[in-house]
């Protein structure tokens, strides 16, 4: 299944648009995406941002995805770096 | 009517606006309003600050705020007003960041509960700060990571991952 990633913050850069997408089995969660994320990432992006990976989470519009959950219905996922609202 | 006032705001084509926070959460039955303003300060760390870019993934903010809020009721209860507005783009120095204002019966849970709110939206928010200098260099907040679980309804600063907000 194609999941389509959006970048917020430092990583928005490190993609055109800010966005990629990622093609993962069909029984593939949260964990199975973020282990190919960083994946992509060490081979595609700077390795100040790819390490950011590690402090950053998951989420779909509504709320902050966990290691071990399903993928979001629609498949699309955004990576949150640390926020700094305020 | 519903008590909390919710959004996020463009500063290409529009600003944050206290006076109608404060008009929102007003009510004949409330005695105390408080409101927080955010501004962008000209310098940080010792650096000379000439503008923030926000960048906020906007979806999950407002459904962040909506979360915010409705704890917020039911720590202070029903009789609560809560006005919540991040702006999102290129700001400069003296532009207002975030307006939080809070009605309530009285002044404590209006103090405490824009206190409360201001707190979650600074640590929980998907919103990301870029610093602009007046040397041309710019600079992302390093910031909270989302990865580990929220805090416990914060009302106080407290220290995320070694540093102070």
């Amino acid at each position: 299944m194609m999941i389509e990633i959006s970048l917020f913050g430092a990583l928005r850069e490190c993609e055109p648009g800010a966005r990629l997408q990622l093609d993962l089995p069909g029984d593939a969660g949260v964990t199975e995406l973020r282990a190919a994320l960083l994946a992509h990432a060490q081979s595609h992006w700077p390795a100040p941002r790819a390490s950011l990976l590690g402090k950053c989470a998951l989420a779909d519009e509504r709320s902050i995805l966990r290691d071990g959950d399903a993928l979001p219905g629609g498949g699309r996922v955004a990576v949150l770096p640390p926020v700094s609202g305020g | 009517m519903n008590p909390h006032h919710l959004l996020v705001v463009d500063a290409a084509q529009d600003r944050l606006d206290p006076a109608a926070a404060i008009e929102f959460v007003s009510d004949p039955a409330f005695g105390g309003i408080d409101v927080f303003i955010g501004r962008v300060r000209d310098l940080n760390h010792g650096r000379e600050v000439i503008g923030i870019s926000y960048d906020l993934f906007d979806a999950l903010a407002l459904n962040g705020f909506a979360q915010i809020a409705a704890r917020a009721q039911a720590q202070f209860g029903p009789h609560l007003k809560l006005y919540i507005a991040h702006a999102k783009g290129r700001l400069a120095v003296g532009d207002l960041a975030v307006v939080i204002a809070a009605g309530t019966p009285h002044r404590d849970e209006a103090f405490r509960a824009c206190r409360m709110v201001i707190e979650a939206v600074k640590h929980e928010s998907p919103i990301w700060k870029q610093e602009h200098y007046v040397d041309g260099d710019s600079v992302w907040s390093e910031g909270c990571s989302l990865c580990g679980e929220v805090a416990d309804h914060d009302d106080q600063p407290q220290a995320h991952d070694g540093h102070t907000h």
